[in-house]
């Protein structure tokens, strides 16, 4: 067999791009997913002051700057080694709990939703949130409407503001919230629990019920073993705001357990020429290349493997759900990457309930909500878990707290790697001796969708899509075929 | 009538933040309680939910077509985006299928005139917070022409 060597490939320039390379016998011998990669991140922040991390870093990407605040301001706790008032962390966990409920209710009705309800095979065209909306119907879609707008009322009761929150600041929050507000919290985390419980019935209706489908979550092409990744309480049950980053190997025994400030003794990076891509790997595990295994330090960070490392949810409708999953799926971990949609909706009713449990928390209305820091800034780090995976914000700055050094890990860069081998896997499944199936493109993209991945591209531009080439090369490298999606 | 300026864009990825620019030199500009002006890093859903309920809408926005001319001027409305009303973007809808939602169920709060005007750019990787020539020399003469679009309409008859 001919070897494939990958000699250079062209870095990537404005597009996000995968590439299918066949052996011989006309079957995936590699598969590799490149996105232009943001540059001079590091840079920037040199010279300013930390405190404007926050901000700064909430503007990384527009997705989910929520996420960035809160990661840098635990960040800016530890640099200024400040630990926040008991009200100060909860009014925290309650905002980003909102945030959760907001963010996770759109990927579902917006992108997993479509994918599933209308079938891989639809067309383009109805495969969308209206597409959605025709199928389950109005009241539906009014109520996806009516609760992602509540949730972020409440990120904006909290925040100052529904997008763009402003309240992080080193030790605490910026203001407390009152009773008036905590009452609305409380309806507004009522209503969210059933509409929770509402989404994963017709996951249930739509989805679980229909064999094929359930099928497709089970079958190997998009089944990837690999080590996992997120944050846990006390008490190992998965947490978004605090805790510790565990992490298990594909059995699910436990790998390592570290708080934020040990990251480094845990993961490194792998560079390869082509990309500007960085690949994390478990340090202790070592880079071994693209492949999963026991004995390849490719590790996955997705709501699936917050859920694979956690011994449970600390909501008890959540938790029930959990357990049901791991019933249904017949095994720990869950290896199948469609199942982190099922993972994601499981979230989305923990952050419903947490959201209630917080509001109803006797300091929650507390006016003790920052402790002013007095020690001399110098090193910090600040993890959270971000929907999309673990998200890590490391500053060094000098005695005045101006920024020497910035390092980020993002919750997709978690998954580069994996990202790459599910799609391998998955054109695998479609692509056999050299005939292509159709439909590979979108059921490649579903391979990717599961990850939510989130690139930073420029945070806007209309029509604010990302264009992506599949290009499919036969063993001389010769260009097959491209699939275009603009 | 209640007028809605929408500048999107990321400011620390150069020229991306060209909308975020002309919005805040139409601050300088425009000191008006009629005329509100807001800055956003975000697309899709978002956009659409911060336009609610005003009468008129100007969004302003980098863009970058493959053929794109950086500094060039384009003005148009939302129907001319129909063509990208099937969303790839992994992570969230487009701002045209996010409009035809809130159309759906929010009808009585979509804004009566949303006009879109963009400026041409090269795609941006790098954090910055400077302009090229070009597109800054475009950010100038937007904020003037939107300036005087606006004490037009809103000049009593």
């Amino acid at each position: 067999m001919k070897n494939v060597t990958i000699n250079p490939i062209t870095r990537l320039e404005g597009h996000g791009k995968i590439e299918i390379f066949l052996n011989n016998e006309g079957n995936v011998e590699n598969a590799y997913f490149q996105v232009p990669e943001l540059r001079g991140f590091e840079k920037f922040c040199e010279g300013r002051p930390v405190e404007e991390m926050p901000d700064i870093t909430s503007r990384i990407c527009g997705v989910c700057p929520e996420a960035h605040h809160m990661a840098a301001t635990k960040a800016l706790d530890a640099v200024f080694h400040i630990d926040p008032p008991s009200p100060a962390k909860k009014l925290r966990e309650l905002l980003y709990s909102a945030f959760y409920v907001a963010d996770h209710t759109t990927h579902f009705y917006i992108l997993a939703g479509p994918d599933f309800v209308m079938g891989p095979n639809a067309p383009k065209a109805e495969r969308n949130i209206l597409g959605l909306i025709n199928k389950v119907g109005l009241d539906v879609g009014a109520s996806v409407i009516k609760h992602r707008s509540a949730a972020l009322d409440v990120v904006g009761m909290i925040g100052g503001r529904r997008i763009h929150p402003t309240c992080g600041v080193p030790g605490g929050v910026s203001k407390p919230i009152s009773e008036e507000e905590r009452a609305r919290i409380e309806e507004i985390a009522k209503s969210e629990i059933e509409f929770a419980k509402f989404t994963l019935k017709l996951f249930d209706d739509i989805v679980l019920s229909n064999k094929d489908y359930l099928n497709l979550i089970k079958s190997d092409i998009y089944a990837t073993e690999t080590y996992y990744m997120g944050l846990v309480d006390e008490q190992d049950r998965v947490n978004f705001y605090d805790g510790k980053v565990r992490v298990v190997d594909p059995e699910g025994n436990e790998f390592a357990k570290y708080g934020a400030a040990d990251y480094q003794q845990h993961l490194s990076e792998h560079v390869e020429p082509w990309t500007y891509l960085k690949y994390p790997y478990l340090k202790q595990v070592g880079w071994k290349g693209l492949v999963g295994g026991k004995g390849s330090g490719v590790y996955r960070a997705t709501p699936l493997s917050r859920m694979n490392v956690a011994e449970g949810m600390a909501t008890p409708l959540a938790h029930v759900e959990y357990k049901r999953m791991y019933d249904t799926l017949g095994h720990k971990p869950i290896h199948s990457t469609l199942a982190t949609h099922w993972a994601r909706l499981i979230e989305l009713l923990y952050a419903a309930e947490r959201m209630h449990e917080l509001s109803r928390d006797p300091e929650i209305t507390s006016q003790n909500v920052r402790t002013i820091p007095t020690a001399t800034p110098d090193e910090g780090v600040g993890i959270v878990e971000a929907p999309r995976g673990t998200l890590t914000h490391h500053y060094q700055t000098d005695e005045k707290g101006i920024v020497k050094k910035v390092n980020l890990i993002v919750g997709t860069t978690n998954n580069h790697a994996a990202i790459s081998m599910s799609i391998k896997q998955a054109a695998q499944g479609l692509i056999k001796r050299g005939e292509i199936s159709d439909g590979l493109l979108n059921m490649v993209e579903m391979a990717f969708r599961a990850y939510d991945p989130c690139y930073g591209c420029a945070t806007h531009t209309l029509p604010g899509q990302m264009p992506l080439d599949l290009n499919i090369y036969n063993n001389e490298r010769v260009l097959l075929r491209r699939l275009t999606r603009h | 009538m209640r007028i809605l300026i929408l500048g999107v864009g990321n400011p620390i990825m150069g020229d991306d933040g060209v909308g975020i620019r002309v919005a805040r030199m139409l601050k300088d500009k425009l000191r008006r309680p009629d005329v509100e002006i807001k800055e956003l890093s975000v697309g899709g859903l978002k956009l659409v939910e911060e336009m609610l309920g005003y009468e008129e809408v100007y969004i302003v926005d980098s863009y970058s077509p493959p053929d794109a001319e950086p500094g060039r001027i384009r003005e148009s409305t939302p129907d001319q985006f129909e063509d990208t009303l099937h969303p790839s973007s992994p992570h969230g809808t487009n701002f045209t299928v996010a409009l035809q939602l809130y159309r759906g169920f929010e009808p009585d709060r979509i804004p009566k005139r949303i006009m879109i005007f963009t400026v041409d750019i090269d795609p941006e990787f790098t954090f910055r917070e400077s302009m090229s020539a070009p597109v800054r020399e475009a950010a100038s003469t937007l904020t003037e022409q939107i300036a005087r679009d606006i004490e037009q309409t809103l000049a009593p008859k």
